[in-house]
């Protein structure tokens, strides 16, 4: 005895039609590959090669060795040195073609007259601009140098600070 | 009833589709826990102690300054090597074989202590 022939223009009605149109955009709307997230996984993936590329550098290379070849880099400011050992490891690809990321790196070293932190240039594939999504990774090294140029020479803590994005 | 049913389908919907957007992904986490940096710190405090280090080291300043500066963590460390005191006014401790370091690092948000014995 209740004919639904006027149900379309009941609120209840209409209030169905949005509820199933809402979930119908919701439904579809959760099927999206990629996540706010997920812009996170290649910063994180960056960030664990550049740290492991450091570690390798920040080894003896052989058993007569005592210092690591990231230990000489700083004590003598070998720029050239670390742009070829750190581009290599980082760039590497199994395959021909290398990989493009950029980084530029340089140290801090505190200043014993007022511990203030002062940072000294290493090297850079290239020059910053400023639009780059960069991570930092970072390493301390012992060295055995006058830090600065002024002080006395004994073993002293650097922060070997890199930047790495990809172009 | 059906009318009812549909409140409860759309409820889900909407919780499943906001939840990609709360919360912490899994590489965020990744990248805020410092397994890297506690690593490199335990490490290189430990290479002070092996070259004879002792507390008041140029290298000590070094380390809790750069780290508080550059890595905004809060680091300190003691460390007491066998035989040799910490402090050198003390007596030094002639039966003590063994190396001791203590190192606290904070940086805001993940706590590590470390304690450390020879045997």
């Amino acid at each position: 005895m209740v004919k639904d022939g006027g149900q379309l223009y009941t609120i209840e009605g209409v209030a169905a039609g949005l509820i199933m149109l809402m979930t119908a955009y919701l439904v579809v709307g959760a099927t999206s590959v990629y996540t706010p997230g997920d812009a996170h996984i290649n910063d994180m993936q960056l960030e664990i090669l550049g740290s492991d590329a450091l570690k390798m550098l920040d080894t003896p290379q052989n058993y007569t060795d005592s210092k690591s070849p990231l230990q000489q880099i700083v004590e003598t400011d070998d720029g050239s040195r670390f742009w070829l050992m750190f581009n290599n490891t980082v760039n590497n690809r199994t395959g021909s073609i290398p990989d493009h990321i950029h980084f530029t790196a340089n140290y801090s070293y505190r200043m014993t007259a007022d511990n203030s932190i002062n940072s000294s240039f290493i090297n850079a594939s290239r020059n910053l601009t400023g639009g780059e999504h960069a991570v930092r990774v970072t390493k301390w090294v012992i060295v055995n140098k006058k830090l600065p140029g002024s002080a006395t020479f004994q073993d002293r803590a650097v922060l070997v600070e890199v930047l790495l994005w990809r172009d | 009833m059906g009318f009812l049913v549909s409140f409860s389908f759309f409820f889900l919907a909407l919780v499943i589709n906001q939840s990609t957007l709360v919360g912490q992904s899994t590489a965020e986490g990744v990248i805020e826990f410092p397994k890297n940096d506690i690593r490199d710190i335990s490490q290189v405090i430990k290479e002070h102690a092996n070259n004879n280090g002792r507390i008041g080291d140029p290298i000590q300043g070094d380390i809790v300054n750069i780290s508080l500066i550059r890595k905004g963590a809060v680091v300190n460390y003691t460390l007491d090597l066998a035989g040799i005191p910490a402090n050198p006014l003390d007596h030094p401790r002639a039966n003590d074989k063994n190396n001791y370091s203590l190192i606290h690092y904070n940086n805001g948000v993940t706590e590590y202590n470390e304690n450390w014995t020879s045997q």
